[in-house]
């Protein structure tokens, strides 16, 4: 594309080729990518000026909180037509369904219309391991352990059988996935059915869970030894002496500093700041709204039990 | 030479019937492939030396005049459907079961799910229709291809040329620039031509979009496929090939067995050997359109298998599956004005009426009675 590279190059001759936003970080440098979250996250909702001396009303998080707007940073897939008429239809969904902030790590409970389940609504409470793809395509997965057997559900976000998602608690993991849960001790992935959302206040920083998971010995599903997990404290104590060589060996600590590999992986600022420029007015508008029924709900008088 | 010494002797003998034998490859050295008349070299050899910033934006002034304002802006077609309809020169005829339509040429521009009433999660590909303006007819008298197309009393059908995509006439060669001098368009980058029935022809200009199909109705879409390149059995037939270890030494992606031996001891024609996967024509038949957007010219169809790469081009035809085909009249020839008012009602986006519509309420089941 004509248009990314004269971009690129634009800021080449600026001095600051290297100012990316890296929205999927990759593996190797996981620790800066979650540094840069807890740098962004204080300036959360101010709104920050722009080089030309304007200040810019798209907030700084909207990356993090509305990630799916960004379009797959894959160069042959691309099309403007295209991705525009997916946000068309994004923006019209999340005007029928609140869609809240949520990230790897949160606690959610999903209630879809289900033609198999017996009132025909199904509800279903999990810890989000994992939250991939981006536009119409967006999922995530929702895993619980029920009857000490592990579940998952993997919905996609703007499915329009999905009635209602609801964040009983929103946090933050100390890594992009939480697969390794499947692999961890039952007790790291057991929710309560019936728990109560917490209410994190408004301009309140997410936090982040720094909880640290206990694997089951061998044999895993994947290789968590190689993938330079931050959120689990006992991969050591399972693998053999060669697997941590061959671990070693797969490692490639060069990789962050390839800049064509950046490059390719992620948006570029400008274009970010295009697309949200695009979106804001209206996730501006049913953020307002959102606010307006949380406070309206605060006010409920708790029913009677009994 | 020898030829002419022949004829001369010939002409001495008394015999007053001569049968002279001419043993050349003459018949052989005559040109078997005749290319249509609209295959002409298309880009210009630039040679900017000479040409000023000023003689560039002249240039620029004089297309702008001749032409109009570009035909998109934004991917948003500029000009009025009904402007460029030479009416009176063309009647309307009806439609009937036999008849052949034109066709269009679209962009392939992606793919996102959609989702019906019924819950069920449908995969669709985008087709963006590129501003296509019909260039030529060439009446059945006159359409006498060298190279015939495969479509049956090829002498009942005419010939539609269209082009898609206006691109700067300063940058293409004299030859091309003719071929739209009759349409009054500007210069296409794209040229296509559709086997039409007589009663199909649409006058030359005539501005072709997503319109001239409806919701609902089933569409086959040509397209080159994606260029793999010369491939191995396992990418190109899916072969399972053989085990990565356990003692197994340079046959890992190999075919293996060829074939038998003793009377059947050669390749059979067919066997699914190595070699070159990738750009071809296919046709996806029978995809059905989930939805229409007028405003962007762009169609969603059935599938994620549609032939070609991402802003791929790819010709759109009505189905020729005998069950798919129209029931009710199609716009014919293609939709005009009225036609537009009634598909769309209005409103840019239509939708088939099983898709759900993401404007509407959650889908939800009833549950059951007893």
């Amino acid at each position: 594309m004509n248009a990314t590279r004269g971009v690129l190059s634009a800021s080449w001759l600026k001095g600051n080729g290297f100012k990316r936003i890296v929205t999927f970080s990759t593996k190797a440098h996981a620790k800066e990518i979650t540094a840069s979250h807890q740098k962004h996250i204080p300036s959360a909702h101010t709104p920050t000026g722009t080089s030309d001396g304007r200040k810019s009303v798209i907030p700084q998080n909207y990356r993090f909180i509305y990630p799916e707007f960004l379009p797959d940073p894959k160069v042959e897939w691309r099309n403007p037509v295209r991705e525009k008429l997916e946000r068309m239809d994004m923006l019209d969904r999340r005007t029928k369904i609140d869609i809240p902030e949520f990230y790897v790590g949160s606690i959610l409970a999903v209630t879809s219309s289900d033609p198999h389940a017996a009132g025909k609504v199904s509800r279903f409470v999990g810890i989000c391991i994992h939250r991939d793809r981006c536009g119409l395509r967006t999922r995530f997965i929702l895993r619980n352990i029920i009857d000490h057997q592990g579940v998952e559900v993997r919905y996609e976000l703007y499915d329009p059988t999905i009635q209602k998602i609801e964040v009983l608690r929103l946090e933050k993991r100390l890594d992009d996935h939480l697969l390794y849960l499947r692999d961890a001790l039952p007790e790291y992935s057991t929710v309560d059915l019936n728990m109560e959302p917490e209410f994190l206040d408004e301009n309140a920083v997410v936090p982040i869970n720094d909880i640290k998971v206990v694997l089951r010995p061998r044999p895993w599903l994947e290789r968590w030894e190689r993938q330079n997990l931050q959120g689990v404290v006992n991969v050591d104590q399972y693998i053999t002496d060669k697997q941590r060589r061959q671990a070693i060996a797969h490692e490639k600590p060069w990789e962050k500093y390839d800049m064509m590999k950046q490059y390719r992986a992620t948006i570029p600022e400008e274009e970010q700041k295009e697309i949200y420029a695009e979106v804001h007015s209206q996730l501006h508008n049913l953020e307002i709204q959102r606010k307006r029924n949380k406070r309206k709900r605060s006010f409920v008088k708790p029913t009677k039990l009994a | 030479m020898l030829r002419s010494l022949i004829v001369d002797l010939s002409k001495l003998r008394l015999c007053p019937v001569v049968v002279t034998q001419v043993r050349e490859k003459g018949h052989l050295t005559r040109p078997r492939l005749r290319n249509p008349y609209w295959f002409v070299r298309k880009e210009r050899l630039a040679r900017d030396t000479t040409v000023t910033p000023e003689n560039k934006t002249f240039l620029q002034e004089v297309i702008k005049d001749k032409y109009g304002p570009p035909a998109l802006i934004k991917g948003i077609p500029s000009y009025d459907q009904s402007a460029l309809i030479k009416t009176e020169q063309f009647e309307r005829q009806p439609w009937h079961e036999k008849a052949r339509r034109c066709g269009l040429i679209a962009r392939k521009i992606g793919q996102y799910p959609l989702w019906l009433k019924n819950g069920e999660r449908i995969r669709t590909t985008l087709l963006q229709v590129v501003d296509n303006h019909v260039i030529r007819y060439i009446p059945p008298q006159e359409y006498q291809p060298a190279q015939r197309p495969s479509v049956v009393n090829l002498n009942k059908y005419g010939c539609l040329l269209v082009g898609a995509e206006s691109v700067d006439p300063s940058t293409l060669t004299k030859e091309y620039c003719g071929l739209f001098k009759d349409s009054g368009v500007m210069p296409k980058r794209n040229l296509g031509r559709f086997i039409i029935s007589p009663e199909a022809a649409i006058p030359a200009g005539t501005p072709l979009n997503v319109a001239h199909f409806r919701v609902g109705d089933f569409v086959d879409v040509r397209g080159k496929t994606v260029d793999h390149g010369f491939q191995g059995v396992v990418k190109r037939h899916g072969f399972k090939g053989m085990p990565a270890s356990h003692g197994v030494t340079k046959t890992h992606r190999r075919p293996g067995n060829i074939g038998g031996g003793g009377e059947k001891g050669r390749v059979w024609p067919g066997t699914k050997m190595p070699g070159h996967m990738g750009n071809r024509w296919r046709v996806a038949k029978g995809m059905r359109i989930w939805r229409i957007n007028t405003k962007y010219n762009v169609m969603w169809v059935q599938g994620s298998a549609i032939p070609g790469p991402t802003n791929g081009l790819v010709y759109i035809y009505d189905t020729i599956l005998p069950l798919r085909k129209h029931k009710t009249a199609p716009p014919f020839p293609t939709a005009f004005e009225e036609e537009l008012e009634a598909l769309t009602g209005g409103r840019d986006d239509v939708w088939y009426e099983d898709v759900h519509d993401f404007k509407n309420e959650t889908i939800t089941f009833q549950p059951d009675k007893n």
